[in-house]
């Protein structure tokens, strides 16, 4: 059985960082350069955690996770850890949590929205990580 | 792509020069930001087409930050002067409400965490005006707690009462592409054309000849077109298009609008469908006397008020008094700034035109008048963008004056 890596923790950082630039060529992140900060409210361990994932020409260059106050970054999502966690487990689209209130955006809405699908490719590949919740 | 200004084009207008105008009204009355909601903000201060329920927030220095839909967010991007980064949308998204999304702005990304914020309140005749509505001022209300709210559409009224150069050759040049509707219009009525021919069918043949010389909307909010023919034309001065079929012996009214960069066209002419009785003939002679009567008095320095007693003492001295209404405008600018002259709210009869109004150079009006004989099945309406000038006033539609029998 494959091993399961802790959400959040510094090996499912490392394993998000290897698949996402295995798996996403830039042509299919469409060339983007953007930055983006998950803010994950009312963890299991009380403190607030952050996903923070950078591209750069359509290569993801950075995927941090933490707590406290997370790298700036051009779009920030904030939402409880159950919301993220479902995200990512693939049983919530993106889209619909922002669009039913359970995530809240921050930043330029016009450009979020364009990058709407590149946000679903990136989750579709972090729901592939074996997760431990 | 953002628009780039260009001092030395015909329409030209000085948009940031706008804003900091604003700013300066704003800092003379210790408002912190401005929270604008009314199609004509819109249209003053972004120079483009905002039909979507849209703010302006206009911090005390710099660009301001316009919030629209987000369907049309980027279309308003590539068309306004205002940079990329200014314009914003709101959409349903969590966090991206209106509220949330204009509170943020004005809370972290301006720092304003308190103070007092200008916004639109107060009541039009017409539908669209877009003054902040109760959901809204209650819920922004609740989400800035600490900001004092202060009316202060008066700023945005007062700074486009006169207008500049650029904004006049807007309106002469939509003023022109009105003629165009209407030489359309008349070469189609003509030599029997009528015959079979709607209300609804004219107002499209006018809209097409328009566009095709340059109008990109007919833009007026009670039926685009109006036209009127036989007995609605005396109902009154709002008559959408219907699908009658225009009669030997009617009246005919053809109210002609066309929108050029966002001025606003408006121009009625009236026929009567041969053939026409004498009693007809009277009502358009009288009602072409007054016209001129109330066009030859305009001026800087005379009032609406004083035009309206003109007019109504010249209709009454041709025995035809009961038939005209006792108004001869209403306000104009770009496109959302109708109906009321002046900025000052008349503390008489809030928000309507303040008859004691003294007009001044370079000041806009469409010239209205209705006249209306509904007994007799016969009414007439003039309108016409007029520029108030030192001793007169510039009539922007070329469009001769008269009420001519066409069979």
């Amino acid at each position: 059985m494959e091993d399961k890596h802790v959400y959040l923790s510094e090996s499912w950082r490392d394993e998000a960082l290897k698949r996402l630039q295995a798996e996403l060529t830039p042509e299919k992140m469409n060339n983007v350069t953007t930055s983006m900060s998950n803010i994950y409210k009312t963890c299991p361990d009380g403190v607030e955690h952050f996903l923070f994932l950078a591209c750069e020409d359509g290569k993801v260059t950075r995927v941090e996770t933490g707590t406290g106050e997370p790298p700036e970054a051009v779009f920030r999502i904030i939402g409880n850890y159950e919301t993220f966690a479902r995200i990512s487990r693939a049983e919530l689209g993106a889209q619909r949590a922002l669009m039913t209130g359970k995530l809240k955006l921050k930043g330029n809405l016009t450009k979020a929205l364009r990058l709407a699908a590149v946000s679903d490719r990136l989750n579709k590949v972090l729901a592939k990580i074996p997760t431990q919740y | 792509m953002t628009r780039i200004l260009d001092p030395n084009d015909k329409y030209y207008i000085d948009n940031p020069g706008r804003v900091q105008a604003i700013q300066a009204e704003m800092h003379k009355r210790d408002i912190d930001v401005y929270l604008g909601s009314r199609i004509r903000t819109m249209s003053f201060v972004m120079d483009t087409f905002c039909p979507w329920r849209s703010y302006l927030v206009i911090p005390p220095e710099g660009q301001p930050f316009y919030f629209t839909f987000v369907v049309d967010s980027m279309r308003v991007a590539d068309e306004t002067w205002v940079d990329e980064d200014h314009v914003l949308a709101y959409g349903p998204m969590g966090g991206m409400e209106q509220v949330s999304a204009i509170t943020d702005l004005i809370k972290d990304d301006l720092g304003i965490k308190k103070g007092r914020i200008g916004y639109e309140d107060g009541i039009s005749t017409w539908t669209a005006e877009g003054n902040l509505s109760h959901w809204e001022y209650t819920n922004f209300k609740e989400a800035l707690p600490g900001f004092e709210w202060v009316n202060a559409h008066d700023i945005i009224d007062g700074l486009s009462i006169i207008k500049d150069k650029g904004t006049i050759e807007r309106f002469r040049t939509a003023s022109l592409i009105v003629d165009e509707g209407h030489k359309a219009a008349r070469a189609a009525l003509e030599n029997g054309g009528y015959k079979g021919m709607t209300e609804t069918v004219i107002a499209g043949i006018a809209a097409l000849a328009m566009r095709k010389a340059g109008s990109v909307s007919e833009w007026n909010f009670a039926g685009l077109n109006e036209i009127s023919s036989g007995y609605r034309t005396g109902l009154g001065a709002c008559t959408p298009p219907t699908t009658k079929e225009i009669q030997a012996g009617d009246p005919l009214m053809l109210d002609f609008h066309s929108m050029f960069k966002l001025a606003l066209g408006d121009h009625s002419h009236n026929y009567l469908i041969a053939p026409a009785t004498k009693r007809q003939r009277w009502h358009a002679d009288n009602f072409v006397a007054i016209v001129q009567t109330v066009l030859d008095n305009y001026r800087a320095g005379t009032t609406p008020g004083t035009l309206a007693a003109i007019m109504m003492d010249f209709a009454e001295s041709r025995g035809c008094g009961d038939f005209i209404q006792p108004a001869c405008e209403h306000g104009i600018g770009l496109f959302g700034d109708e109906w009321r002259i002046g900025a000052v709210v008349n503390p008489d009869l809030p928000y309507w035109t303040d008859q004691n109004h003294v007009y001044s150079e370079n000041e806009m009006v469409v010239c209205a008048m209705q006249y209306a004989a509904p007994e007799e099945h016969i009414g007439f309406r003039y309108e016409n963008d007029i520029v108030i000038v030192k001793d007169g006033c510039e009539i922007l539609s070329k469009y001769p004056l008269g009420i001519e029998e066409i069979s």
